[in-house]
């Protein structure tokens, strides 16, 4: 197990590596030149020579482009990650004061999906075909074509005009202000939640029915177990096992699907700050977010393989 | 075992009592193509009738998107000043918006924007990733695992944010969107073909044509190749949903093809800037344009899975 657990994370470093050199191509040798990323074309014609040249060395863009990237790497080691070029907070800062919340709208988002998905699936896969397997079918194939983002915004139109109702727009810090922050998060969490709750029934179901047909499971039941402790019991945490790696690369698109439907909700999570830097065309803010949610990335799956690996000696010992 | 396990388990995703009692027959007709009494539409029909329709669902979006001209009762683009903010009404079916621009005839004229920008960003990045996996399945060796690992890293992004990034550092337009989500694409279609010619290129016949002194591109184009038509198109109808919710996204966060053109993500994005409670009919039709088209692709892709390759139900 700690030699899987050492492998694993040498890899997890390579891989890191490399995404990084993936984000320095696309941020900063795909534009050309920043200067029309972070201007725009029209702006960049109306710059003049000495102009372009000063914002060049300022923002250390004329150094070459491996002095660059070792500059970014040691940023990123150091800790404040650069700074945004149109604000005096460091992308550290921003990260720490808004990160907490999207964090938070994740988690509840995973709880929900399994809260939905997994009792879902189990009525679902009990009694294959019936009505109530034919519904929950037809629903998660629904919220798989249903964009979060449109969602988040049917459900804060409905809000307003059934109750009148619009949750709370500006910061809060989880002990601060608990049910401030809980009315912000709950929303985004909803919606996401049941995105992935779409997937998670899907799966879920389709691993039970496997597992149902197993020969220890015909054991159990030959035994004279009730039904239930036999689905309970044996068959659902083996058939749960693949879901927990789903769950494990949908918590990351979560991340990445926060970013629209933090907008729509209007929550000041981080997902909405990689929007203002879009906007603002704010290239180094975003290499560094877009760097981060790789990342963060990269270790969720290395956790859930670990998960994996410690819940099945099976992979253990490969 | 597991196969024909999850298969028959699954099976009930192809609909009703009759189209599942017939798959076998069918899996039969299917395995001696000389048999077959129904054409491969007919066949597809009969299989799996939800997925037909969900097809022709397809098929209406596609006319829509090209007669958009003649479809739109209103120009897309031209303000009515006399008609701001109009809920709909006899005369605009689905409202106005802020300028007076007519809905219905901007989510028509979306789905030119969406449906293009989603064939071509699957086409060229699944076409891109098949051949890289055709190359890298078939030499193996050092450039299959250093184009393994580049693979991977890519993937190490959650699809939307690489788009976003992209399509940021190339500046909008209706290209760069393409670009962005095509790459995003690539590593899938690298994979499963990848995985594909794995196992085709230790099967008899290669080794054969092998033996009569074929040449490694021939080997790859005439040989296996054609074998990897089928899981290129299952990927390629199952990526096309996604591609896109991608583009609704980018639209929506500004990243996606710049106003005026009207795309359904666009309309979004401005119904929300529109003001403190954005309108209902200006939040509504574009969302159910995306996840109709969006319902269709999966369905239809589904369906097109089970008719080709049932054994790709997981992989794919």
């Amino acid at each position: 197990m700690f030699s899987y657990v050492i492998r694993r994370l040498i890899f997890g470093v390579l891989t890191i590596l490399g995404v990084s050199v993936v984000v320095f191509v696309v941020m900063r040798i795909l534009p050309g030149d920043p200067l029309v990323a972070i201007f725009g074309p029209d702006g960049f014609t109306k710059l003049t020579e000495e102009q372009r040249a000063g914002y060049m060395r300022d923002l250390g863009l004329s150094d070459p482009l491996w002095v660059q990237y070792l500059a970014w790497m040691q940023d990123v080691v150091s800790g404040n990650l650069g700074r945004s070029f149109f604000r005096s907070e460091s992308v550290a800062e921003m990260i720490a004061r808004r990160g907490p919340l999207t964090a938070q709208i994740a988690i509840l988002s995973v709880l929900f999906s399994w809260l939905i998905g997994i009792p879902v699936a189990i009525v679902s896969a009990l009694k294959p075909n019936s009505v109530a397997d034919n519904v929950v079918r037809f629903f998660s194939i629904l919220f798989l074509a249903v964009p979060g983002f449109w969602l988040g915004m049917l459900i804060v139109l409905g809000l307003l005009f059934a109750f009148g109702y619009r949750a709370p727009l500006t910061g809060a810090s989880l002990f601060g202000a608990p049910w401030t922050t809980f009315q912000m998060v709950i929303g985004p969490a909803i919606v996401l939640g049941l995105g992935q709750a779409a997937y998670i029934a899907r799966m879920a179901r389709s691993s039970l029915l496997e597992v149902i047909r197993e020969d220890y499971v015909r054991t159990a039941r030959a035994k004279g177990l009730n039904n239930r402790l036999v689905i309970a019991l044996h068959a659902l945490p083996n058939a749960l096992l693949p879901v927990i790696t789903l769950s494990g690369i949908l918590l990351g698109f979560v991340l990445a699907g926060s970013i629209p439907v933090e907008r729509a909700f209007g929550t000041p999570g981080l997902g909405d700050s990689m929007f203002q830097a879009v906007k603002e065309r704010d290239i180094f803010v975003m290499q560094n977010l877009v760097f981060l949610y790789a990342v963060v990335f990269v270790v969720l799956n290395i956790v859930v393989d670990v998960i994996i690996a410690w819940l099945d000696p099976r992979i253990r010992y490969q | 075992m597991t196969e024909i396990e999850t298969r028959s388990g699954g099976s009930a995703g192809a609909g009703t009592g009759a189209a599942s009692a017939s798959i076998a027959l069918d899996e039969a007709a299917n395995a001696i193509p000389i048999g077959r009494r129904r054409s491969w539409l007919g066949e597809f029909i009969v299989r799996s009738p939800m997925s037909a329709f969900w097809g022709l669902v397809v098929f209406a979006m596609v006319l829509m998107a090209v007669f958009a001209d003649v479809l739109a009762p209103h120009p897309p683009l031209k303000p009515n000043f006399r008609m701001m903010t109009k809920p709909p009404s006899e005369l605009h079916y689905f409202g106005t918006d802020q300028i007076g621009r007519d809905t219905l005839s901007r989510v028509i004229h979306g789905s030119r924007t969406s449906l293009t920008v989603a064939f071509a960003a699957v086409l060229l990045g699944t076409t891109l990733g098949a051949l890289w996996g055709l190359m890298s399945g078939f030499f193996g060796g050092r450039f299959d695992i250093v184009s393994q690992r580049i693979l991977e890293f890519m993937q190490s992004f959650p699809d939307l944010i690489l788009a976003m990034a992209i399509a940021m550092a190339l500046g909008a337009g209706t290209w760069t969107v393409i670009v962005a989500i095509a790459i995003t694409r690539i590593p899938f279609g690298g994979r499963v073909i990848r995985s594909v010619v794995l196992s085709l290129k230790e099967m008899p016949f290669v080794e054969a044509a092998r033996g009569l002194g074929a040449s490694n591109a021939r080997l790859m184009f005439r040989h296996i190749l054609p074998q990897c038509i089928a899981p290129y198109l299952i990927l390629a109808t199952t990526h096309l949903g996604v591609a896109i919710v991608i583009e609704a996204s980018l639209g929506f966060l500004g990243v996606g093809i710049p106003p005026p053109t009207p795309t359904w993500g666009n309309m979004l994005s401005d119904a929300l800037n529109s003001g403190l409670v954005p309108p209902w009919w200006l939040v509504l039709f574009p969302g159910l344009a995306i996840t109709i088209t969006v319902l269709a692709f999966n369905l239809l892709g589904d369906g097109i899975r089970d008719q080709l390759d049932p054994r790709l139900r997981r992989s794919v």
